[in-house]
C-alpha cells in the first residue's frame, strides 16, 4: 500500500513537530492554571506517559512487524471485533484531525486574519496537507526535515531574546501545595503525549526498524525538553498572568524589546505555529487517509484522501461551536479520550497478543 | 507522433504555469489586507468617566499628511496645516458606555480603520481610575493589537488634555510621554506589569500619576509639559491615593528601580549641598518571621558620582568622604522611611511587594494570612541598612572655583 521508507531518524523528525506544534501554543497557560509556578514539572511527569506509549507502539510493532492498528487489530481480536476497533480509530483520529484544524484556524483568525473567514483558513490548510499526503510518506518526511530547522531555531532564538525579561523569582517557592498541583497540571500535557501511539502508522515502514524505540524514546525526550523550556519561559516572563492567557507563547514573543528596535517579533510565534501544525495536520492526516484504506481493504490509500479531506473540514466545524469550547476539549475532554485510545487499547491489545501467542506455543508443545 | 508529444508537453507546462500563477492568488492574504493608508494610527489613548455612569475614550491619531508637508517644503506653502509641529496628532473622542462602545461610535466619525499596534501609551482619567479600572483592562487585554509594553498612566484631572498637549522635542506629546517614562524618573509600569500587579498576591497595584506642569520660558512664551514623577496607589483596581515626587523616589528604592536622578544631601556641619548620582544600587529585601512578628530587612548597597559640590569640602580627604557616605546614607534611608510611612501606615497598600518576597520565603505562613495581607502589611516592621559609598568625583578634586585657603584642611 506504501511503497515509501523512511529512516526511523525521519520518523523522528516527523514526530517532534507533530506533538510540539499546538502543544507549545496553549499548555503553558494550561499547566499553570493547575500548577502554577510548578509549572515546568508538569511535561516531566506527563512524558511519562509518552515513553509508556512508544514502548507499547514499539512492542506491538514488534508483534505485527508490517501492519498497522487497523490491521493487527483484526488479528488479535477477531475479525468483526476487530473491524468495529478499527472503525473506532478511525472515528477517533478524523475528528481529533478536524479538532486541530480548527484550533490552527482559530489562533490565525484571531491573532492575525481577523476578517478572514475561517473556513477559508482551515480549508486552504487541508487542501495543502492533502497535496503532502498525496505525495505519500516519503514527501511527508522531506517536508518535515526541511522545515524542522525553520521550526526549532526560532524558538531558540526566541528564548535568547527573552532572556533580559526573565524574572526567576516567579518559580519560588517551589511546591508551596506539594506536587499534586504538578500532577494535575500533567494531565493536559499527557493528552499530547500519548499522541505519540501515531508511530504506529509509521513504524511499519521503517528502514531501520530496529531503532524505531531509540528514535521514539528520544523523540519523547526532545519534547518533553521544549515543553519544560516554553513553559519555563512563559511563566518566567507572564508570572502569574500566564493563566489568564489564551496563547501565551504569542505574549511573550510579542513583549520582546532588545534594544528598543529589535520588537514585535509575533511572527515568529506564527511561522513556527504554522509550519508546526502543517506538519501535524498532515502526519494526523496521513494516519487517517492509510487507516481507512486498509479499514476498507484497499489497494492504494490516495483514492482516499481527497473525501477525507471534506471529512476533516466538516469535523474541524462539527467537532466545538466555539474557540472556548476547543480549549475546553483540549483541557478536559482529550487527555482522557486520547489516553484511552492510544495508550489503554493498545495496551490490552499488546496483553491479548502476548497471552495468546503463550497459549498457542503452549498448545502447540504439549 | 513526436508532435503530439510536443503538444502534450506545451499543454503541461501551460497547466503548471497556470497552476502556480493562480496559486500566487490564494497566498496574499487579500481577505485581511489592510493597507497603511486605510489606517487611523492610535498613537496614545485617554480614557475618562463621564457623567450618566459613561466613559469618554479620546485617541491621539496621527496625521500622516502632516509629515509629507511640515517636513521637506517647510513653511512656505502648507494651507491649514498649522505650522509648527503642532498639528501633527489629532484628538478625537466619543462618550460610550464603555471602550468597546465609544470605540465603535469613534470609529463611525473616522474614515480610516483605528489601529492600536503602535499605541504605547494609555491613560486613565483620575475619576476612571478611582471607579476602578478592571473593566478597561478587560478590553486592552483582550484585544489583540494592543501591545504588552504599552505604557499605562493616571492622570491628573481629564485624561484628554495630554493628548491636546503640544509637545516641543517630540513630535507629538504621546511620544513625550513615553520618552520621558523611560528615563524612569518615575516609576515605570507596561501593560504586562500592571496585568502581573492586579492578579498578584497584594492585589494593589501603582501607576505613575501624570500631571501637567506649567514653565516659564523665556520672555513671555510658556510652555506646558507632563510631569510624571508622582504615583497613584491602586487598591485591588481602584485608585486610592497618590505618593508625590518624593515618596516615589524612596518606592523607587524599594522597588529596584533607581536610575539616573540625583540625591542631593547635606553633609553634617556643613553649609552648602552635595549632588549624588547613584550609579549603581543593589537593594535586598530580606523577610523574616520570628512568632508573630513580621520583619522585612530592606538592605540597599549604592555607590555614587559627585555630581556637584556645594560645601568647602575636600574629597581627597577620606575624612570629608566618610562625612559625605554618611550622608548619602541618611538622605536614602530618610526617603524610604518616608515612603514607607506613607504606603505602610496611610494609604496600607503594598505597592513595595513585600507581599512576594514573604511568600516566596514563607509559603506556609504566608498561606495563613494570605486574605488578611491588608491588615497584616501595616504591622511588617522594616528594618533599613544602607551602605553608601562614593566612588567618582568627576574631573575636580577640590570645591570648583574656590581659593585653595577657603577649602577645608
Amino acid at each position: 500500500m506504501e511503497k515509501g521508507k523512511i529512516s526511523s531518524l525521519q520518523m523522528a523528525i516527523m514526530m517532534y513537530p507533530t506533538i510540539v506544534a499546538t502543544a507549545i501554543l496553549g499548555v503553558p497557560s494550561i499547566t499553570a492554571m493547575y500548577a502554577k509556578n510548578d509549572l515546568w514539572l508538569s511535561p516531566i511527569l506527563a512524558s511519562f506517559i509518552g515513553i509508556l506509549t512508544v514502548y507499547i507502539a514499539y512492542k506491538l510493532h514488534k508483534h505485527f512487524p508490517n501492519q498497522t492498528v487497523i490491521q493487527f487489530s483484526e488479528q488479535i481480536m477477531g475479525r468483526l471485533v476487530g473491524k468495529i476497533l478499527g472503525f473506532l480509530y478511525l472515528a477517533f483520529y478524523i475528528p481529533v484531525t478536524g479538532g486541530i484544524i480548527r484550533g490552527y484556524g482559530e489562533f490565525i483568525v484571531d491573532s492575525f486574519l481577523v476578517k478572514t473567514p475561517i473556513s477559508v483558513v482551515m480549508a486552504s490548510m487541508v487542501l495543502l496537507c492533502a497535496f503532502a499526503v498525496l505525495g505519500g510518506l516519503e514527501v511527508l518526511a522531506r517536508v518535515a526535515q526541511l522545515f524542522l530547522p525553520a521550526f526549532t531555531i526560532p524558538l531558540i532564538i526566541l528564548i535568547f531574546l527573552l532572556s533580559p525579561d526573565f524574572e526567576f523569582k516567579n518559580l519560588f517557592p517551589m511546591f508551596e501545595d506539594g506536587i499534586m498541583p504538578s500532577i494535575k497540571g500533567a494531565i493536559a500535557p499527557s493528552g499530547y503525549f500519548t499522541e505519540f501511539f501515531l508511530m504506529i502508522f509509521l513504524l511499519p515502514f521503517l528502514t531501520d526498524g530496529k531503532k524505531g524505540l531509540k528514535y521514539g524514546m528520544m523523540t519523547v525526550f526532545a519534547v518533553m525538553m521544549t515543553l519544560v523550556v516554553v513553559n519555563l519561559i512563559v511563566f518566567l516572563v507572564l508570572g502569574e498572568s500566564t493563566i489568564s492567557k489564551v496563547y501565551p507563547l504569542m505574549n511573550v514573543s510579542r513583549s520582546i524589546s532588545v534594544g528598543n528596535f529589535f520588537e514585535n517579533l509575533e511572527s515568529i510565534t506564527m511561522a513556527v505555529w504554522i509550519l508546526g501544525a502543517f506538519i501535524k495536520i498532515s502526519v494526523f492526516y496521513y494516519a487517517a487517509a492509510l487507516g481507512t484504506a486498509q479499514w476498507l481493504n484497499l489497494s492504494d490509500y490516495r483514492p482516499v484522501i481527497w473525501p477525507i479531506g471534506i471529512l476533516l473540514v466538516e469535523f474541524s466545524f462539527w467537532s466545538f461551536p466555539s474557540g472556548m469550547e476547543l480549549g475546553r476539549y483540549d483541557l478536559v475532554n482529550f487527555p482522557f479520550q486520547g489516553l484511552m485510545m492510544q495508550t489503554l487499547i493498545p495496551m490490552l491489545l499488546l496483553v491479548i497478543s502476548v497471552v495468546s501467542k503463550r497459549l498457542v506455543k503452549k498448545s502447540k508443545t504439549s | 507522433m513526436s508532435a503530439n508529444g510536443k503538444g502534450q508537453l506545451l499543454m503541461r507546462n501551460a497547466l503548471l504555469l497556470l497552476y502556480f500563477c493562480g496559486s500566487i492568488l490564494f497566498v496574499t492574504g487579500c481577505w485581511d489586507r489592510t493597507e497603511v493608508n486605510d489606517l487611523a494610527i492610535v498613537t496614545a489613548a485617554a480614557i475618562d468617566k463621564k457623567e450618566n455612569n459613561q466613559i469618554e475614550l479620546s485617541l491621539q491619531l496621527f496625521i500622516p499628511k502632516s509629515l509629507s508637508m511640515g517636513g521637506g517644503q517647510g513653511g512656505g506653502g502648507g494651507g491649514g496645516g498649522g505650522g509648527g509641529g503642532g498639528q501633527i496628532t489629532l484628538a478625537a473622542s466619543h462618550k460610550g458606555d464603555n471602550i468597546a462602545d465609544a470605540l465603535s461610535k469613534l470609529q463611525a466619525q473616522l474614515p480610516r480603520e483605528v489601529f492600536w499596534g503602535q499605541c504605547k501609551v494609555f491613560i486613565f482619567g483620575e475619576k476612571a481610575a478611582r471607579e476602578g479600572i478592571q473593566e478597561h483592562m478587560d478590553f486592552l487585554l483582550r484585544h489583540p493589537e494592543p501591545r504588552e509594553r504599552a505604557f499605562i498612566y493616571v492622570s491628573e484631572g481629564d485624561a484628554k488634555r495630554f493628548l491636546e498637549l503640544s509637545s516641543y522635542l517630540e513630535r507629538y506629546s504621546g511620544e513625550t510621554i513615553r520618552e520621558q517614562s523611560k528615563r524612569k524618573l518615575g516609576i515605570q509600569v507596561t501593560m504586562q506589569d500592571l496585568d502581573e500587579m492586579l492578579t498578584g498576591n497584594a492585589h494593589v497595584a501603582a501607576l505613575p500619576y501624570l500631571k501637567i506642569r506649567k514653565e516659564k520660558q523665556t520672555l513671555a512664551k510658556s510652555y506646558n509639559y507632563p510631569d510624571l514623577f508622582a504615583t497613584a496607589v491602586f487598591k485591588k483596581d481602584k485608585m486610592i491615593g497618590t505618593l508625590n515626587e518624593s515618596d516615589t523616589r524612596g518606592v523607587l528604592w524599594l522597588r529596584k528601580e533607581v536610575k539616573g536622578y540625583t540625591v542631593n544631601v547635606k553633609p553634617k556641619s556643613q553649609k552648602g549641598e552635595v549632588s549624588l548620582n547613584p550609579v549603581s544600587a543593589r537593594v535586598k529585601l530580606i523577610p523574616r518571621i520570628k512568632g508573630d512578628e513580621w520583619k522585612m530587612f530592606v538592605k540597599i548597597n549604592t555607590e555614587g558620582a559627585i555630581v556637584q559640590n556645594g560645601t568647602n569640602l575636600n574629597f581627597s580627604d577620606p575624612k570629608a568622604i566618610k562625612l559625605l557616605e554618611k550622608a548619602y546614607q541618611m538622605g536614602i534611608k530618610e526617603r524610604i522611611e518616608y515612603a514607607l510611612k506613607k504606603t505602610q501606615h496611610e494609604l496600607k497598600t503594598d505597592i513595595v511587594g513585600f507581599s512576594d518576597e514573604f511568600h516566596r520565603k514563607y509559603p506556609k505562613q504566608w498561606k495563613q494570612i494570605e486574605n488578611q495581607w491588608e491588615t497584616k502589611f501595616p504591622d511588617v516592621k522594616v528594618i533599613i541598612d544602607v551602605q553608601a559609598h562614593v566612588r567618582r568625583q568627576g574631573y575636580i578634586n577640590k570645591p570648583g572655583g574656590m581659593p585653595e585657603q577657603e577649602v577645608k584642611k
